[in-house]
Parts: structure tokens; sequence; C-alpha cells
């Protein structure tokens, strides 16, 4: 345990280190500690977010990824991280760093399983995502509000059963017809499906588990804006 | 089968024709169900028992349960007794286990349209039904996909063949290719048409329950109401599962309602991923479950006095390492030993077990995670085993292989339940004094008159020498498999149906469907 340690007495290096072996134990408080440290230093918000944060949830998705972590252990670290993100995402925001992302996502209409959906919005979260869980059993209207009052960029949604996968369809069919489509990035998933299904509905894609979700929303994010700076330029 | 009739094998014999006829011929089903013969298996004394159905009491006064989006289901509870909080219901001690006992039957009758393949499911009988609600289907020789309506047919016609099944199942894979919406009439009729066993109703929503019951009532016709009891007959017993942890939500109480007024039987399961959707100790799950249990079986009979219901426990591990579902794990198979003491201490049929795994395919894996969960079941006493045949992948798939693989396992099981025959011809001391020391008893008048039926001869272990086995193109059992299931549905046919009966099952059908648009939400 850190009980003993005082954080400030670190130097950068040794304090950003320990900063991961704090995501890794799951140690919320000392992660909240250590950016307030950092940023009184004079820290850029961005610099503590990469360097620091992501860097650390990286090993943690490794260790994840290969059977090392268990489920209780990264939701721990994943809360750990989200607390880190919630005194550093006003600040980046007022740095116009490169956002991470915003998601809204939820299990969709008659549908009530939710414990892969809570799994990719803890991994998400993990990740640095600002995740908005709006639960189970989602009819449009529930994320057109929730796509109204958040803004996100990523917009996921889970199904379990084969009566309630083409429900996703009419929402991004809703989407479409409002002109929004093209404006988020439509993440799909839930054991029934596949990514003919994904393609058939027009979502931008299907992940298999939470770690692929984390990817693949991270190198659509990349993607998008990317092209958000192109069209700036051009 | 200790009692069943052994064909004379005399000289007077028709010949070669005749017994290759009779040998290679299917089995008939041998019987409707099975009644066990062997003592029950427990792992807890009765003190262990009652301490769980202390705590699941406390769960349910103390924490609550929430019966959501049904306010005639608050005013049932209210009507009861029960503290209402909003949706949370607080059931006074003892409240739900006085409810059961007065009016919940020990065991019932499921009436199939062939009055010889009715089930009784409870007391010390077992019933063995397919897996449910897949929706892909797998088979070697096309893989993966989504199932379909011919994929449905096939698996009522399969379990139908099969002599160890004793009920057609529910939803024994998903037919995707049909409207959501109106679905469950083509799955409901198929049941009735390619099988004549008992078979489940579809949940989804209230209507297509009271659709299932409308056309279980067109196909028993006049044998639809009980003159002794001027009730339904039931006909249909439908799986309505929590959404645990402590959640009945409106659509399964909607079916649940529709049932139970029809007096058709109600299969009540918390359905719980450990560690997930209850605490991960075997105690703590038996304590949801249980808790949940009760709280939905009480519900039935506030609904319907004496309607038949099923204590469903349906208990697996999850991954700790990735949250997927896990099978054939030691822990789940406690729990229904536990839940199966219980089940019997409420006074209510026990449903649980299956042969299920996370295997993809028809593998080692497949076959060892199914025994670890149908050998506890069978010896817990289980009377209804849902998922005997088919499962794989966690209930994602449903395998053509696997299924035939699995009934033949359930012939094993049937002839393990039916115990030691301790009769004169049980004990053969006529064979041992005949044949003396140093013989064989391969001739002997004993073994000549029981040899057929001695031994549970699987359909699909290859027991040859290994020349043969190379001979016959080394084949494995997924191999043979897919050669069996091939062979039964290429010879199947139909259990014949009166024409009117089937006519009006099909105008009540197209009625429906003309009713309203096709819908997929
Ligand atoms: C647990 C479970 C339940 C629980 C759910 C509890 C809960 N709080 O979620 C309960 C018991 C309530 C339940 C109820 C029912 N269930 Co259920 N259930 C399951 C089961 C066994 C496991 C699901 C699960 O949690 N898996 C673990 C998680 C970690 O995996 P996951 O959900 O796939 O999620 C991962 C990925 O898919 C992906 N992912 C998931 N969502 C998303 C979203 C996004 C945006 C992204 C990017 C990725 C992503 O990442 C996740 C993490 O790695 C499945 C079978 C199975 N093996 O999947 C059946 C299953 C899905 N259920 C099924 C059925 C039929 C039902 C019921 C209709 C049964 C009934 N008669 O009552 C009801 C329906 C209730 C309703 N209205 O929704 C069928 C569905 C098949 C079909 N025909 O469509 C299945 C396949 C089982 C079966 N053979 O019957 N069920």
């Amino acid at each position: 345990m850190a009980d003993e340690l005082d954080l400030n007495s670190l130097n950068d290096e040794e304090l950003v280190g320990q900063m991961h072996d704090d995501l890794y134990d799951g140690l919320k408080d000392e992660i909240e500690q250590a950016v307030h440290i950092l940023l009184g230093r004079g820290w850029q918000p961005y610099d503590v977010l990469t360097q620091a944060l992501v860097e650390g949830m990286r090993v943690v998705g490794e260790d994840f990824r290969d059977g090392i972590l268990f489920v209780p252990e990264v939701l721990l670290a994943a809360n750990a991280m989200k607390a880190g993100m919630a005194i550093l995402r006003p600040l980046l925001a007022e740095t116009g760093a490169p956002k991470i992302g915003k998601m809204v996502i939820g299990t969709v209409k008659g549908d009530i399983h939710d414990i892969g959906k809570n799994l990719v919005a803890m991994m998400m979260e993990g990740a640095g995502f600002e995740v908005i869980n709006i639960g189970i059993n989602n009819a449009v209207e529930n994320f057109l509000a929730a796509i109204a009052e958040h803004q996100p960029d990523i917009i996921g949604m889970s199904a379990l059963l084969t009566t309630t996968m083409p429900y996703m369809k009419v929402v991004i069919d809703t989407l479409k017809e409002k002109g929004m489509r093209n404006d988020f990035i439509v993440l799909v998933g839930g054991a029934p499906l596949n990514e003919a299904f994904a393609n058939a509905i027009g979502a931008d894609a299907y992940c298999r588990d939470a770690a692929v979700a984390v990817e693949t929303a991270k190198n659509l994010m990349a993607r998008r804006q990317g092209s958000v700076q192109e069209r700036a330029r051009a | 089968m200790p009692d069943a009739e052994i064909p004379p094998v005399g000289r007077r014999g028709a010949g070669r024709a005749a017994r290759r006829a009779a040998r290679l011929a299917p089995v008939a089903a041998s019987v409707p169900f099975i009644t066990r013969r062997i003592p029950l298996y427990a792992v807890l004394n009765d003190e262990g028992l009652a301490l769980i159905e202390h705590n699941a009491d406390t769960v349910l006064e103390e924490v609550g349960i929430d019966f959501k989006g049904d306010a005639e289901a608050l005013a049932l509870w209210r009507e009861a007794g029960a503290g209402i909080d909003g949706e949370r219901v607080h059931i006074p001690r003892g409240l739900c286990r006085s409810i059961i006992a007065a009016h919940a039957p020990a065991h019932y009758t499921q009436h199939a349209r062939n009055p010889a393949r009715s089930v009784v499911i409870g007391d010390d009988h077992t019933v063995f039904a397919p897996a449910y609600g897949p929706p892909f289907v797998h088979d070697l020789d096309h893989g993966r996909r989504y199932g379909t309506i011919e994929d449905f047919r096939n698996f009522v016609r399969l379990a139908y063949l099969s002599p160890w099944l004793h009920h057609s199942g529910g939803t024994v894979c998903e037919p995707v290719d049909l409207p959501v919406n109106k679905r469950h009439l083509d799955m409901v009729y198929s049941h009735m048409r390619y099988s004549d066993k008992p078979f489940m109703g579809s949940v989804t929503a209230p209507e297509r329950a009271a659709d299932t019951v409308a056309m279980a009532e067109i196909l028993f016709g006049a044998d639809w109401i009980d003159p002794a009891t001027g009730r339904p007959r039931t006909a249909v017993t439908s799986l309505i599962n929590a959404n645990s942890p402590l959640v009945w939500d409106a659509t399964m109480l909607g079916a649940l309602k529709t049932y139970a007024r029809a007096n058709q039987a109600n299969l009540i399961t918390p359905f719980i991923l450990a560690g997930a959707m209850a605490p991960v100790t075997a105690v703590g799950a038996c304590t949801v479950t249980l808790a949940e249990a009760m709280a939905g079986i009480a519900f039935t009979q506030l609904v319907s006095p004496g309607a038949p219901v099923i204590l469903g426990s349906f208990c697996s591990s999850i991954s700790m390492k990735s949250g997927a579902p896990t099978f054939g794990t030691p822990e789940p198979s406690l729990v229904l030993f536990v839940m199966a003491a219980l089940a019997r201490r409420l006074g209510v049929p026990f449903r649980s077990g299956g042969a299920l795994c996370a295997a993809k395919i028809p593998d080692a894996q497949a076959a060892y995670e199914s025994a670890m969960t149908m050998l506890p079941a069978c010896l817990a006493g289980t009377n209804f085993i849902l998922h005997t045949a088919g499962w794989l992948e966690g209930g994602l798939a449903m395998g053509y292989e696997k299924f035939v693989m699995d009934a033949d396992q359930a012939g094993m099981l049937q002839t393990l339940l039916n115990g030691v025959d301790l009769s004169p011809g049980g004990q053969a001391m006529d064979a041992i004094r005949e044949v003396g020391p140093g013989r064989h008893f391969l001739g002997c008048a004993h073994t000549q008159a029981h040899f057929a039926t001695a031994f549970h001869t699987s359909s699909l272990a290859n027991n040859n020498s290994f020349e043969q086995w190379e001979a016959e193109g080394r084949q494995d059992m997924a191999q043979r498999a897919n050669a069996q299931w091939k062979r039964m549905l290429r010879d199947y046919e139909p259990p014949p149906i009166d024409p009117a009966t089937d006519d009006a099952l099909l105008d009540f059908i197209a009625r429906r469907k003309a009713a309203f648009p096709d819908s997929n939400v």
C-alpha cells in the first residue's frame, strides 16, 4: 500500500511511475492526489493525461487481455482513471487538447441484458473516454435525448436477443432521417451479433468484446479527428 | 428398462430379414418420462438448508424484490400482506412459503397431443428436454450460422425421433429468418405439427403467450377442458426468467400471468451468472435464487391458485478474467444439488441442469463440461432438465452433432436412474447355478433371455478394434453423429394429425399474421 508514501516527495518521473502502479492497484484517492500534484507543478493537462493516466491504463489493458488481471481489479483501476479524468476533463477542454472522446452507451428496447454493456462502459472509462451509460431497455427517444444532452462522439448499442437486435437499425435509421448519422461513430455489440449484421444495419463497427471496443473506438476517433483537422486546414 | 418386454428370439422366429429389420430400426421411445429408482445425492444437511431458507426470507423482507412495470402485481402483493415501496416489494418472512404450501401443486401432468407421451413433472420423475434459445446453429458441414425456421423444424424432428428426449422443448433455435412479432406462431406450430411430444410456449410478450394458449386450445379441441376440474388441461410449460438480482420485469410477468390464468405451467427460473448477478459463493447464489424463485412462484399462486409451477435454477459461473459465462464448472453443480433440495422442501418440482458447455464445436471440452452438469442434475433428482441436447457456446449455438451426442448420453442417464433390478431376474441365481465355476455366461438361458436389453448400447460410441475403426475411415464421435442426424432427418415421418385440427391451426395462424403488419421490433 501507498499509505506511508508522501507523493509530494517524489520527483516527476518517480511520481508518474508511482501513478502507473497506483492505477494498476486501483487506488483512486492516490490518483486524484497525484493529478493535482502534477498540475500544481505546471504540467499541461494533456501531458498528465497521456503520460500518467493513459499510459498506466495501457498496461492495465494489456494485463487484462493476457489474463493476468481479474475483472473486479480492472473495475477498480477504471474507477481510479475515471476520478483522474474528472479533474482533467474541464482543463483539457479549456486548452483545446485533442479529445479522447465521449460515448453514450445503452442496451436497446426490449432487452435487459447489461453485463457485457457495463463491461464495455468500464473499459472505455478505463481508457479515458467519458461514458454516459443510459442503462437497459432504451427506445430510440432515449438515445436521442442522451445525444442532445451530452453531445457524444460515439453511440454504443448493445443487444443480446435476436428479437431486439433489429432495433439497433431503428436507431441508426432514425439518425439517418434526422441527418445526424455522420455526426457519430456507431459501435454495436452483444453475443448474437456478428460483423455481417453490423454492416447490414449501417453501424461503423461490431466489437466482439470490451478490449476490441476500446481499440476500435480509439482508431475511429483518431481517424475522425484527423479528418476534422484536415477539413479545418482545407 | 427392468420391466420391458423381451421379444422372443426362438428358432421359430422369422429369420434374418425380420431380425435385421427389428435391430436396425430406431429404438421406439421406451418410456414417456423417467421414474428415478436411485437415492438422491445431497451436499447439505437440513441445518445448512434451513440457514439458506432463513437468509432468503431475510432478503425478501429486508432488501426486497422489484416487480417492475406491473401495477397489478404490486396490488396483488399489497393485498397478500407485503410492504410496497415504489416498485419494491418487501415480503414478510414466511409469506411466500405459506402461499406456495397452500396452493402450488407438488407435481403436474403436462399433456401431449399424443396421450402416451404426456409427462409427469415433479416427485421422483425426470423429463429430458432439448436446449432452448440459441440464435445460431452449428453443424460440421456448414459451421456456424443464424438459425432459420427450417433448422427449428429439424430440431423438433430430431427430438421427436429421439427415444431419450421426453419433451420437444421450446425455442430449440431462434428462426431469425422470420419477423420478430410473428415467428412465435410458426415456432409453436412446428412443435404441434412435427412432434407429438409436449412443448414450451412463447414468453417474449403477453400477446404471444396468449397466441400459444389459443393454439393449444385448438390442438386439444374437446379435450382442452378437464371435466374433473373444469379448468384447461396443462398443455404448455413456459420459461419465465428472473432478471437477477432481485428483479421481475413486465415482459416476463405479463407472460407469466397469461399462462397462469389459463392453468398452464410456469417455469420460474432465476438464471444467475454468479459473480455478476449474485455473490460468488454457492450459498450466496442459492440465497438469491431461492428468494427470487419463491417470490415468482408465490406470485403465480396469487394470480391463479393451483396453477402448475416449477422452481428453476440456472446457475453458471463467469470467468472473472473476462466476464464470459463458463459452464460445466464444479461450483454451479454444488448450487444445483442445494437448489434441488430446497425445491423439495418447498414442495414444488425442480428444473436445472442440461448438457451445458462453453465449447464452440462438439469436442472434448463440450463432452466433459456437459457431463459435469448432466450427471449432477440427474443425481440431484431434477424433475425437468431443459438443455439436455444440443447446447454449445454458452447457449449461443444449437449443434446438430451435439444434439444427437447429448441425446445418446441421455439414454445412458435414463438407465442409470432406473437403478438396480432386485427381482429374481435381476438376481440371476439361475444363471450362476447353470454356469457354475470355470465356464462362461454367454450361452446360458438367463443371458439368452436378457442379452438384447441388458446393457444400454450407445448408438454413437465406437468400441471396435483399432484396425476396424481405421478401415471404416477413422471417424471421430462428431463425424459419426453427423451421419446419424442426417439419417434421422432423411427417414423422418411426421406423426399423424387430424386434418381438421391442422387446418384450424393454420387458419388461426393465417388470421393472426394478417391482423397486423410484420415487424422486427
Ligand atoms: C446472463 C444472461 C441473461 C440474464 C441477463 C442479466 C443481465 N443483467 O444482463 C437474464 C437471466 C436476465 C437473461 C434473460 C433472458 N435471456 Co439471456 N442470456 C444470458 C447469457 C447466459 C449471458 C449474457 C452475458 O451476460 N454474457 C457475458 C457478457 C460479458 O458478454 P456479452 O453480453 O456478449 O458482452 C460482450 C460482447 O458481446 C461485447 N458487447 C456487448 N455489448 C456491447 C455493446 C457495444 C457498444 C460494444 C462495442 C460491445 C458490446 O462486449 C462485451 C464484453 O466483452 C446469454 C448467453 C450467452 N452465452 O451470451 C443468454 C441469452 C442472450 N439470453 C437469451 C434469452 C432467450 C433470454 C430470455 C428471453 C429468456 C427467457 N425466456 O426469459 C430473457 C430475456 C430478457 C430480456 N427481455 O432481455 C438467449 C438469446 C437468444 C435469442 N434467441 O435471441 C441467450 C443466447 C441464451 C439462450 N440460449 O437462451 N439472460
